[in-house]
């Protein structure tokens, strides 16, 4: 079995981003307080991992060239409706639970419908539901309802430990490693990418291009729905708030992690790379010495210069070089005017 | 009086396609030349060598008499070259005072705009072209000739004296068609040097005082036109009252050509001279014919007639250099019925294609062919009609379903829609397969690699492997991958778009005898193409298409001429 990516920036991307996750840890084990207990270690991931699992889905809706903006609404209107299942509906919460997964990907399909459909760019559609979603959730909640006093098998979900690694953390690497598959072995991945890079020629290839980008939608929301019931999990609290922002911090996440925005470039381990990279960086910063206690505000300052700083050092090459061949093609017309 | 512009020996290439191979043209002020030839003849690609969008590898451009390098549309527009193309690229919603003063008025943040004198400027050339538009009216609410008009008066404002017009009557009715000749006439009065691209010889022959035709990248001749009196068109015997006049006649400043130049030359030798274009179903050789007294002339060279200049675009090019059938064709595999599609114009098209025929479909662009592969492809679903596949008549709403039913279709532009150019050549040759090659969805690297070897292998693929990128491969490569993908399908029914455009000689060979030979293997083939000599060479039959229909059969081998005029057709200004 040979695998190559379609672009070798790809891997330099991804070899870059690993020194940097490297140069974190470092540097944060050196400066940082208590950065390296394991107590730590399993704090950072449990703090990322709905991040993480919306970026995973994150990874092939931008594949395709498209964008969810709504997952992050979505998360917080999947825990309020399993908030509102277990408690007012009086189900259990695995049944909740499932049924929630169901309705996340019900909302994925509306997306799906609207662009697939309607021909409506992702952008828009998703930025009308990131509304819709949210706007939802708060009036479910009247704004101020929150569901609490889960059951502790519940909340195992979100605090516990197997083997010693959180619960959630099990979830997730069984998550990565399903969407690494999905993605990099699969014809779904091998469409997405082709949808991605061209979708009027994967149309006239005979791919089922609505199909496939229904799929990615549906995906996206059924990981938010997952990650609505860790986040509850996780919190123990079920509020219309939860989540927000998360799309964009998985988007960053995505990007970082050197998929291209305009789609068809990209990997699933380039995406955790880029999670891992950023939950380090806001942890680390957290853990450094009270002198330099303010560098906390720094994370999201430091994430922004982090993913401004990886997409153009990606890019400077090639605008150097036509910089220069523009210069060099400098016309030399003699000024006449004795036409 | 040195020419207005003068190109010596152009050549241009695109890749290893050779677009412009030497061609020589010049334009003097006052004229009108026309430019005449094939689609992909190279054409667009000297006009935009004109027009600074395209540098030149060689040979030399001067003009005013002055050589000129580095040719920038800037540079160009400073010059005094104008374009005026067949959709006009005006801002909708700008008015069209505003439109012309942001194509005349200087750019400078800190200049204010002088709203009266840009009115007054825009109502003035406007005027100047006799055009009844409003300076305040939206340029989106024009129609197409209205913009057209704004187009040129932004020429005549800019002080063009090199006025490039593409098609320009392409979407025109007849009457606005007679008051863009007027304002092409003043034009050419006022000494502009007008190059005038069209595929209609009626226009040519109304309103041009010279005629380059090219042909593959060459110019094949450059000759005097005159002025076809319309007592000629008048004289026709049997002329359709379909057939609405061609042109408004010549008067006023063509009265210095001399008018007894029709009569020049051996009008007699010629039956297709008069040919005219025939309703549909008429076949050919019921070209009306006129009886003109062959005068000889002892000037040089004669002005040219319709059908040297038809012969001049289709060349001489025999079909003994396409490999010929070699079978009886089969069965009826693929049958239409008065299949049609609103939304991309299609209509009526009722046509059999059998197992082992290579059926041609003839026309110029926009003569619909592209739009009935795609609706037979399920690109844009047909509204009305029937396909038959083996006797069973079958619905196609989607590509899926055509490659279930065993319809494959090798698009036009391959470098959009035939190969995805981002993607390794085994990714490209297995997109068609993937239910077949990888069973359960789990893609099987292995498999893949062998299949794409093979498949180049068939092909004679010239690439450095199966992984580089399919946007590395020359254009007849990339034709062979697309047409790879296809075959690997196993179709019933192939149809191939525009196979060979824009390929090299040698790949062009070498795919028309991999057509053959799947026409020969039993594959029923629907060769678009706009290359006459190649659709009359490896067609058993030729549909030729005008718009949106079938207006000729003919059978293989048939006459250029014939199948050239059938798809020139009527006057295709009336909408």
């Amino acid at each position: 079995m040979s695998f190559r990516f379609p672009k070798s920036a790809v891997l330099r991307h991804e070899a870059i981003l690993l020194l940097v996750l490297v140069l974190e840890v470092v540097f944060f084990r050196v400066a940082g307080r208590n950065f390296g207990t394991v107590d730590n270690v399993a704090n950072i991931v449990r703090h990322s991992v709905e991040i993480g699992l919306l970026a995973l889905v994150m990874m092939p809706v931008i594949l395709t060239g498209g964008i969810d903006l709504s997952v992050g609404s979505l998360l917080g209107l999947c825990a309020v409706l399993f908030g509102k299942l277990w408690r007012d509906a009086g189900l259990p919460w695995e049944v909740a639970a499932l049924t929630t997964l169901g309705l996340g990907a019900l909302a994925g399909g509306f997306n799906a419908a609207l662009i697939t459909g309607l021909r409506l760019p992702p952008l828009i559609v998703t930025l009308g539901t990131y509304s819709l979603f949210r706007g939802l959730a708060e009036a479910i909640t009247h704004g101020t309802d929150a569901f609490t006093r889960f059951p502790e098998t519940f909340l195992f979900l979100g605090t516990g430990r197997i083997a010693g690694v959180p619960t959630q953390a099990w979830i997730f690497v069984v998550l990565a490693i399903a969407v690494w598959l999905l993605v990099h072995r699969t014809t779904f991945g091998r469409s997405w990418r082709a949808i991605g890079f061209s979708p009027e020629g994967a149309r006239y290839a005979g791919l089922s291009v609505g199909r496939r980008l229904t799929f990615a939608y549906v995906l996206a929301g059924l990981m938010a729905g997952l990650a609505a019931i860790t986040y509850t999990a996780r919190f123990g609290t079920a509020k219309a708030d939860a989540g927000t922002g998360y799309e964009l911090a998985a988007i960053t996440a995505v990007v970082l992690g050197g998929t291209s925005i305009f789609g068809g470039v990209g990997s699933v381990h380039g995406t955790l790379l880029g999670v891992a990279a950023i939950a380090v960086l806001s942890n680390g910063l957290s853990r450094l010495p009270a002198t330099m206690s303010n560098a906390a505000e720094l994370s999201g300052l430091l994430t922004g210069v982090l993913l401004i700083v990886a997409l153009a050092g990606g890019a400077l090459p090639g605008w150097i070089a036509a910089r220069r061949g523009r210069r060099n093609a400098t016309p030399s017309v003699p000024a006449t005017s004795g036409v | 009086m040195s020419p207005l512009l003068k190109l010596t020996s152009v050549t241009k290439s695109f890749g290893a396609v050779r677009a412009l191979k030497g061609v020589s043209f010049d334009l003097r002020a006052g004229e009108v030349h026309a430019l005449l030839g094939e689609n992909g003849a190279g054409k667009s690609t000297l006009i935009k060598v004109i027009a600074g969008a395209h540098q030149p590898d060689g040979g030399t451009l001067e003009i005013g008499g002055q050589r000129v390098t580095q040719l920038t549309p800037q540079a160009a527009h400073r010059l005094g070259i104008a374009c005026i193309y067949q959709q006009p690229a005006l801002f909708p919603d700008l008015k069209v005072s505003e439109n012309i003063g942001l194509r005349l008025e200087p750019i400078s943040l800190l200049r204010r705009i002088n709203w009266a004198a840009r009115r007054e400027r825009a109502a003035q050339l406007l005027q100047r072209l006799g055009a009844d538009i409003s300076p305040d009216a939206e340029a989106g609410s024009l129609s197409m000739p209205e913009q057209q008009l704004v187009e040129i008066a932004c020429a005549l404002g800019a002080g063009a004296r090199i006025v490039i017009m593409d098609e320009p009557t392409a979407s025109l009715t007849q009457t606005e068609q007679h008051r863009l000749f007027a304002v092409v006439r003043d034009l050419r009065a006022d000494g502009v040097g007008v190059i005038y691209i069209s595929h209609r010889l009626d226009e040519i022959f109304a309103l041009a005082d010279r005629v380059t035709v090219l042909r593959d990248g060459e110019s094949v001749g450059t000759r005097d036109v005159v002025a076809r009196p319309s007592s000629v068109v008048r004289r026709v015997p049997n002329e359709r009252s379909a057939r609405p006049h061609p042109g408004p006649l010549p008067q006023g400043e063509e009265v210095s050509q001399p008018a007894t130049g029709l009569t020049k030359h051996a009008t007699f030798a010629d039956p297709l001279t008069t040919i005219l274009p025939l309703p549909a179903g008429e076949g050919r050789g019921q070209g009306e014919r006129v009886l003109e007294p062959a005068g000889l002339s002892d000037s040089s060279p004669p002005p040219i007639t319709e059908s040297e200049l038809i012969r001049l675009m289709v060349g001489r090019e025999v079909s003994s250099i396409y490999p010929a059938a070699e079978s009886e064709p089969g069965e009826v595999v693929l049958s239409l019925r008065e299949l049609g599609c609103t939304a991309s114009g299609v209509k009526k098209i009722t046509l059999d294609l059998r197992a082992g025929e290579i059926v041609g479909l003839a026309g110029l662009v926009g003569a619909g062919r592209t739009e009935l592969a795609r609706v037979l492809f399920g690109l844009t679903p047909a509204d009305s009609g029937e396909i038959q596949l083996n006797g069973h008549p079958v619905s196609i709403r989607s590509p899926q379903e055509a490659v279930t039913q065993g319809i494959a279709y090798v698009p036009e532009d391959r470098r959009r829609h035939g190969v995805i150019l981002e993607m390794p050549i085994a990714h490209n040759l297995t997109m068609a397969i993937h239910p077949r090659l990888f069973p359960g969805t789990w893609l099987r690297f292995g498999a893949e690699r062998t299949h794409a070897l093979e498949a180049m292998h068939d092909l004679a693929v010239k690439a450095a492997g199966p992984d580089a990128l399919g946007g590395s491969l020359s254009g007849g490569n990339q034709q062979k991958v697309a047409l790879a993908r296809w075959l690997a399908t196993r179709p019933r029914v192939l149809i191939l778009d525009e196979p060979t455009q824009g390929v090299d000689v040698g790949a062009k060979s070498e795919i028309h005898k991999i057509i053959r030979r799947l026409a020969q293997e039993g594959m029923a083939v629907l060769l678009i193409s706009s290359d006459l000599p190649e659709v009359l060479g490896m067609s058993d039959r030729i549909a030729v298409m005008r718009g949106g229909e079938i207006v000729a059969m003919m059978p293989g081998g048939s006459d250029a001429h014939a199948v050239m005029a059938a798809a020139l057709g009527q006057d295709r200004g009336e909408s």
